[in-house]
């Protein structure tokens, strides 16, 4: 544990010593990784050849995301191509990922892509943290997509929190039944979600200065084969 | 800390100060400071010591520095511009808590007590705490309210506002639910709800605290301190201005968190309380219907439903032994006693039910017109209802509402919760069994 909270310190750190507020889902996965949140594996590189390298050592199919701590909304730039399956996919998709940042935000200051592995299909949920003014660390948890977006089906539990607590407000959800399974098909590996909930109500208790987490997507594969980080943000308050 | 508490609800001497002269509308006006000192002549047990700014209230002083010193509290129903003329004056008295009626008092002014307040070794509940405090177990009637003493039971209420405090109050007597101690905390410049919540934890004479609150102060601490009286007792919360409040969602899940019980309206608020105070939570979610109306048993039935709760099957031995005793009741869904159904069957069939290992709690229906019940039947089921022998809930119902009234008057200072719907009488037994299955998890946690 004091280990972890040092890891994570560090990145604070630096981020805010590079003037910024807004970690680089790189780092926000290095501060998940720290916490032993599992994440899919994710390394930059900052140019085509050690994209090349490093693609093959993570092993195809990839997915590609353009890595600026000046660009957070990276879809939004068309910085990413998820499932590149060989390295003449990647050559044709590394110019233009780079080309299509330049043209979102000239300014951009670039230091690269990352290149990420490339997680099956599964169901989506996301896991946030937000400091409340009046209550501190809260920890929100949703299904992906709609579920969050349309219907607002979340539910919110104040950090840290119990095993017990995290399970209900995964079952507490409308879609609940998505993980628990419909029509034959088997569930989503609940444990798993239970323990991100758990140690993203431990980060936010822990850190004061993170004002907002967002784990989006989560993987949730079938019952015993995990969960997994696919994206995420971290936001610290102004420094000082 | 917990001592200077204590002197708001159990103090033994209390200074009450206003001014029959000089002021005009408001709560601060003579009439209110009348009745003020009136309710405290009238009900209190221990020593008053009225001081009349305006000198005309028969047995008062004019000055504060006529009363002795070292009093347990006082309660001041002055503007707040008489209130900090005085505040030298109110700390020079060495009082251990001070109640200030009034609001009103500008930011620079509730700095300044506030500064006081933590320099002296003293407590104070307001300003605006406009509907006062009162214990009915020692006849502390400290509220601007005349002649209003509820009766003495085991629910306490905390609210921030005073109007709904009061009306809660006024509901609470309305409806025969008996008050330990009722506190308003107003803008809570010291003394907030957690403070009070800390000292009705463990305060004898409460069985269920009820809390009223607009604003939400100190989140993290009034949760932790509802845990904590969670531990000993249930906490009920109900909450104003949720429209207007996005985070709302937020507070709702840290309530459920520590095991508070929400409810969203002073009807449910006392219907809910009633059944904590008087009646065992409920381990299981089989509900046995003791009626002599089959039909209006069907309501009970769908409400019960509705809030996820099963139909006991009576075992066969309770069963024969019921049938066997009185020939004519049906057995089906619910125990029919038929409509010429008296107190004699009432309590004997409770005995039996109550007794079956498949039911977890009982609703009693008794139903006035088109049957031969008398309101003087129920004491029978109150009989039962109050040995809490088995540690099973039972909840009496009425579909009518002046038979409700009726009822509740027969039974009146009986622990036995009477309502006079299906809905309310079974969200009664929601949170009896709410109760029960977070008691045991609030402690551990956040």
């Amino acid at each position: 544990m004091a280990a972890a909270k040092k890891k994570v310190t560090e990145i604070l750190n630096s981020v805010y010593k590079d003037g910024r507020r807004e970690l680089m889902e790189l780092e926000s996965k290095q501060v998940l990784a720290a916490w032993g949140v599992p994440v899919n594996r994710t390394e930059l590189a900052r140019d085509l050849s050690e994209a090349v390298k490093v693609a093959r050592e993570v092993r195809y199919p990839i997915v590609l995301k353009i890595a600026s701590p000046d660009i957070i909304h990276k879809s939004e730039a068309k910085g990413v191509k998820v499932g590149l399956s060989s390295e003449l996919e990647l050559r044709q998709s590394f110019g233009e990922l780079i080309n299509n940042a330049r043209t979102y935000k000239p300014d951009a200051k670039i230091l690269g892509v990352t290149i990420q592995e490339y997680l099956p299909p599964a169901r989506e949920v996301i896991v946030g943290a937000l400091q409340d003014p009046s209550f501190g660390p809260t920890v929100m948890f949703g299904l992906g997509g709609v579920w969050v977006e349309v219907l607002e089906d979340i539910s919110f539990r104040l950090a840290p929190l119990s095993a017990e607590d995290a399970r209900e407000m995964i079952q507490e959800i409308k879609g609940y039944p998505v993980l628990a399974g419909i029509r034959g098909t088997p569930p989503a590996d609940v444990g798993a979600l239970i323990d991100i909930i758990q140690k993203i109500g431990q980060i936010a208790h822990e850190f004061s200065e993170i004002t907002e987490m967002d784990l989006n997507p989560i993987f949730a594969f079938d019952n015993g084969k995990g969960a997994v980080v696919a994206d995420a943000r971290i936001i610290l308050v102004e420094s000082g | 800390m917990a001592s200077e508490v204590k002197a708001i609800f159990e103090p033994k001497s209390v200074v009450l100060v206003g001014a029959s002269e000089g002021i005009g509308e408001g709560i601060a006006s003579p009439a209110f400071f009348y009745s003020l000192v009136h309710n405290m002549r009238r009900f209190f047990k221990g020593k008053i010591h009225v001081v009349d700014l305006g000198g005309k209230l028969k047995g008062g002083v004019k000055n504060l520095n006529q009363v002795p010193k070292r009093r347990d509290l006082a309660v001041v129903v002055l503007p707040s511009k008489l209130v900090m003329k005085n505040w030298r004056y109110l700390l020079n008295l060495m009082i251990k808590a001070i109640v200030l009626v009034a609001g009103g008092f500008n930011r620079q002014q509730q700095e300044e007590l506030a500064r006081w307040v933590a320099k002296r070794k003293i407590r104070v509940l307001g300003p605006n705490a406009t509907a006062g405090v009162i214990n009915t177990s020692k006849g502390l009637c400290a509220t601007p309210e005349r002649d209003f003493m509820p009766p003495r039971g085991g629910v306490a209420v905390i609210s921030q506002g005073g109007a709904v405090g009061m009306a809660i109050l006024d509901w609470a007597s309305f409806y025969g639910v008996s008050v330990s101690k009722f506190a308003s905390t107003g803008d809570g410049i010291d003394v907030t709800e957690a403070d009070l919540l800390e000292f009705l934890t463990y305060d004898k004479e409460t069985k269920v605290i009820c809390i009223y609150l607009e604003s939400v102060r100190d989140g993290r601490r009034f949760l932790g301190s509802i845990r904590e009286a969670m531990k000993r007792k249930p906490v009920i919360v109900m909450k104003g201005g949720t429209a207007r409040d996005k985070q709302d969602r937020i507070f709702a899940a840290s309530l459920k968190q520590v095991g508070a019980i929400r409810v969203d309206n002073v009807e449910e608020l006392l219907g809910v309380a009633d059944a904590l105070a008087k009646q065992p939570p409920m381990q299981g979610d089989r509900v046995v219907v003791v009626t002599n109306a089959g039909g209006a048993a069907t309501l009970v039935a769908d409400a019960l439903s509705r809030k996820g709760f099963a139909l006991a099957k009576l075992s066969d031995k309770v069963a024969k032994k019921i049938t066997g005793k009185y020939q004519d009741i049906n057995i089906v869904e619910w125990v029919d006693l038929g409509i010429d159904a008296k107190d004699d069957r009432y309590k004997f069939v409770l005995e039996q039910v109550l007794s079956d290992q498949g039911v977890d709690g009982v609703v009693v229906m008794n139903e006035l017109k088109l049957s031969f019940l008398k309101p003087v039947d129920v004491q029978a089921i109150a009989e039962v209802a109050e040995k809490k022998s088995k540690g099973k809930p039972v909840v009496s119902v009425t579909v009518a509402g002046r038979a409700g009234a009726l009822l509740r008057e027969a039974v009146k200072g009986k622990n036995i919760p009477v309502y006079d719907s299906p809905e309310k009488a079974v969200r009664a037994l929601d949170a009896l069994r709410f109760y029960w299955k977070t008691r045991a998890r609030v402690e551990k946690g956040v």
